[in-house]
């Protein structure tokens, strides 16, 4: 009888699988895991021959499996809680929150992050007012608990102190805690940075106060921040707010994305995004290599210049009522070179708005 | 194609099995063979002609020898049988070896062949030569049937990283053999655990070595857990496989002998290799160390059969210097065994002689996975000679992070789990409760291997390219 149950059970499970995976179509993307997944490749002979086919059936089958998701979160269950691993992926999940270790620490990338900020000052900024800060990754909140591998976060910033010149250092590493961050995420939470924007403003815009705006709040839920897919375990997901007021309302956005092509209008909050592969890129439709905001209130004054990471894109709103055009550039998307072509540099303020995790890798700015 | 693939799991197994219960007995090794040659040409399809044609040559050579009556005769086809066989596999995997030393030795810039090494070919090229030479010994008749010979060299499951199936062994079973749901429900059982031993233990461990190989903070601590993780990783890796390949041999009715017995248990070397690799240890037994005489001809010749048969132990599994000291430094032990260590080993407690044992493992495995001059430093290392620290914040982290799965793996690499399961099973209640438990707790690993499948990179098999 056992034999007979076992048999049955293992064959039975082959073929199950084996007329799942055939049945059902596949899919295009996995929202969870936020890739694309790999698609059918079709048969020749040529790619027989040369074991492509076999090797790209495989990572198809792998991508497509029925109940994908499920498998992922056994295997990452029984690594944390059967055979006792502190990280899975560098995941690892404490206070209710899923936080990516940030490890090993890259002093040379810190100088060369440094580097990069001195090259573009000397390149454009010349005797403007320009400004640098910090985002601290989740891992920082957490950096007391010695079970887990943290960066140096302290000779970071003294290394950047150190290095980078004619630029002004505004920590925001005091101003924020862990609950402004998602719990599913690495990013800051919209509704809690107004802190930030006015702890920023303090400095650039000294006569400005940030804080006291006023804005209506639209929550979505489930957000399924971007570690929510990689930890696979059954956590709830977050709700993501963001933040509208009638300066947006009335803000008209831009993005470029090359020197021939006319720029691209979208909007401050960008709702279709929330049901994309990122909810996050609801704000200023997520990454993009040059945004503009313009603000067509009358009474506000200057323009500020953000070279960025994708936390600024929920924060850069909230400057906007101080300032009458806001300009977003990403170095992961555009050669620090080929700026000039889109923006003229005169006179505004610069805040250059790195998170840590950028400045350990800093070799993907362009 | 990897028994641990999806591609294999959910389409070419439930295929097989259904098509080779579906057809009548007379089939089935046709079935057999048709699948071994896709497993083959699935896995590496531009050298599947050279397969098909060291099929057909052997069996040829196999009617041949056996068809020679004088002695003579019988000594020079088995002779360029073996030389087919031995040249096949050098051009192939010691070609450029060979080149890059001559190359070094005269000063010669001789081109390389950069010949790519066929899958599974030293592991099917010695059962041939084992077929061969019990045929010209006359320990069994030359096999006849072209198909049946074929699914011998062929047969998927210890096609590409053994056991080395010798002919006798299955000689019997080729041609009839029975079927039956207990036999079937035992390859389940042998697949399941070799697959789970694959994906939860020897994939993972192995995380723990690449970690230790690509730190910026290297540590004695550091060293040691790489050292011990790789061990634990090959034995999982290649036991695992082992297991499978007996398990779905078992499925379809064949009978393939053991391939480990918890090696990591010896008290010495001499017992380590008796557990390690049986397939392949017997092999340069029966068909080269006992054939040079073995230790009958004095105790020069034992010395020298000794390093010849490690020398080229070691050459077998790769085809570089630190393999070949990798096997001389087991001739070197094993000599010493002999002579006068096993007597020492045998009245000290056991526990200082698994140390032993397992310290030498350890340390050979270094040599195993490096360079010679790598493998100094990392030893040089190990024992505290370079200037690294004993420990480091990032060694102790994984150290405290591996330490469930290290546990884990150091039990199942000993015969402790089966001690306690036979416990269990010998009490009476146990086969009232088993109908049940056992295949749940067999679905239960199977999915979650499937779990760590789907979640991890492909991992090839460490034997493949030996």
């Amino acid at each position: 009888m056992k034999h007979k149950i076992i048999s049955i059970s293992f064959v039975g499970i082959l073929i199950a699988m084996f007329l799942l995976n055939i049945i059902l179509p596949s899919k295009d993307i996995s929202k969870s895991e936020r890739r694309k997944l790999t698609q059918f490749s079709t048969l020749s002979w040529q790619s027989f021959k040369d074991g492509d086919f076999i090797r790209k059936y495989e990572k198809y089958v792998l991508d497509q499996i029925v109940f994908r998701d499920t498998f992922r979160t056994i295997k990452t269950s029984a690594g944390f809680y059967l055979f006792g691993l502190y990280d899975q992926h560098d995941i690892y999940l404490k206070d209710g929150h899923v936080f990516k270790m940030e490890y090993p620490y890259r002093k040379s990338s810190v100088e060369n992050m440094a580097k990069k900020l001195n090259s573009i000052y000397k390149l454009y900024l010349h005797d403007m007012d320009v400004y640098y800060a910090v985002i601290p990754d989740k891992n920082y909140f957490v950096r007391q608990d010695n079970k887990y591998l943290f960066i140096d976060y302290d000779d970071m910033i003294k290394t950047l102190n150190d290095n980078v010149k004619d630029m002004t250092y505004i920590s925001l590493f005091q101003t924020l805690s862990l609950d402004d961050y998602y719990r599913t995420d690495l990013h800051w939470k919209q509704e809690n940075i107004t802190k930030v924007a006015d702890k920023l403003g303090s400095v650039m815009k000294p006569n400005y106060n940030f804080i006291y705006m006023d804005y209506e709040k639209t929550e979505y839920y489930p957000f399924y921040g971007s570690y929510y897919g990689q930890a696979a375990l059954p956590i709830i997901p977050d709700t993501l707010s963001y933040l509208l007021n009638e300066t947006l309302d009335n803000a008209s956005v831009f993005y470029y994305t090359d020197i021939e092509s006319s720029p691209i209008e979208t909007k401050i909050n960008d709702e279709k995004n929330l049901l994309g592969v990122d909810s996050y890129d609801v704000f200023l439709s997520g990454a993009k290599p040059i945004v503009e905001i313009h603000n067509p209130n009358t009474q506000a004054k200057g323009e500020l210049i953000i070279f960025r990471d994708s936390f600024g894109s929920s924060l850069a709103p909230l400057l906007l009522c101080g300032y009458s055009k806001i300009t977003l550039i990403d170095l992961r998307y555009i050669s620090a070179n080929l700026i000039g072509d889109f923006i003229t540099f005169d006179n505004q303020d610069v805040l250059f708005l790195y998170n840590t995790s950028i400045i350990n890798n800093s070799t993907m700015l362009k | 194609m990897v028994f641990s693939s999806i591609t294999f799991l959910f389409s070419f197994l439930p295929l097989v099995i259904i098509l080779y219960f579906v057809v009548p007995n007379k089939g089935k090794n046709v079935v057999l063979l048709l699948s071994s040659l896709l497993f083959y040409f699935c896995g590496e399809p531009k050298f599947g002609f050279l397969f098909i044609s060291s099929i057909f040559i052997n069996y040829m050579f196999g009617l041949l020898i056996d068809r020679c009556n004088q002695l003579i005769f019988r000594k020079i086809a088995i002779g360029i049988a073996i030389a087919v066989n031995i040249i096949l596999i050098g051009l192939f995997k010691y070609a450029d070896f060979t080149i890059k030393n001559i190359n070094s030795i005269f000063s010669l810039e001789l081109p390389f062949l950069k010949l790519a090494l066929p899958i599974g070919i030293s592991f099917y090229t010695f059962q041939a030569i084992s077929y061969l030479v019990d045929v010209y010994r006359g320990e069994v008749k030359a096999q006849k049937n072209i198909i049946n010979l074929s699914l011998y060299i062929s047969l998927f499951p210890q096609l590409i990283a053994g056991p080395i199936v010798r002919y006798k062994t299955v000689n019997k079973e080729l041609s009839e053999r029975k079927h039956s749901f207990a036999d079937f429900s035992y390859g389940v059982r042998r697949f399941i655990f070799g697959l789970s031993k694959k994906l939860l233990i020897a994939d993972q461990i192995a995380n723990l070595w690449t970690l230790s190989t690509q730190t910026n903070q290297p540590s004695v601590l550091y060293y040691w857990l790489g050292a011990i993780a790789f061990s634990l990783h090959i034995y999982f890796d290649f036991s695992a496989y082992s297991d499978m390949a007996i398990g779905m041999g078992r499925m379809f009715g064949f009978h393939f002998l053991e391939n480990f017995d918890h090696p990591f248990c010896s008290k010495s070397i001499t017992e380590f290799w008796r557990r390690w690799h049986i397939s392949l240890g017997s092999w340069f037994r029966d068909y080269l160390y006992i054939p040079l005489g073995g230790n009958r001809k004095g105790k020069l010749r034992w010395i020298f059969n000794l390093f010849v048969v490690w020398g080229l132990t070691g050459f077998w599994h790769g085809a570089d210097w630190n393999f070949i000291l990798w096997g001389l430094l087991f001739g070197i032990v094993l000599m010493l065994e002999k002579l006068f260590l096993l007597k020492t080993l045998k009245k000290i407690p056991s526990f200082f002689s698994h140390i032993y044992t397992i310290f030498i493992v350890v340390f050979s495995f270094v040599l195993f996975n490096n360079s010679i001059a790598d493998a100094v430093t990392f030893i040089k290392s190990m024992i505290g000679i370079m200037n690294v620290p004993f420990i480091s914040t990032e060694s102790l982290y994984y150290l405290n992070s591996y330490l469930g799965l290290l546990i884990i793996s150091i039990v199942f690499s000993t015969n402790i789990p089966n001690i306690i399961f036979q416990k269990i099973t010998n009490k009476p209640i146990w086969n009232k409760i088993a109908i049940y438990a056992e295949p749940l707790l067999l679905i239960i690993l199977f999915l979650l291997s499937i779990g760590y499948l789907v979640d991890s990179s492909f991992q090839p098999f460490l034997y493949f390219r030996f």
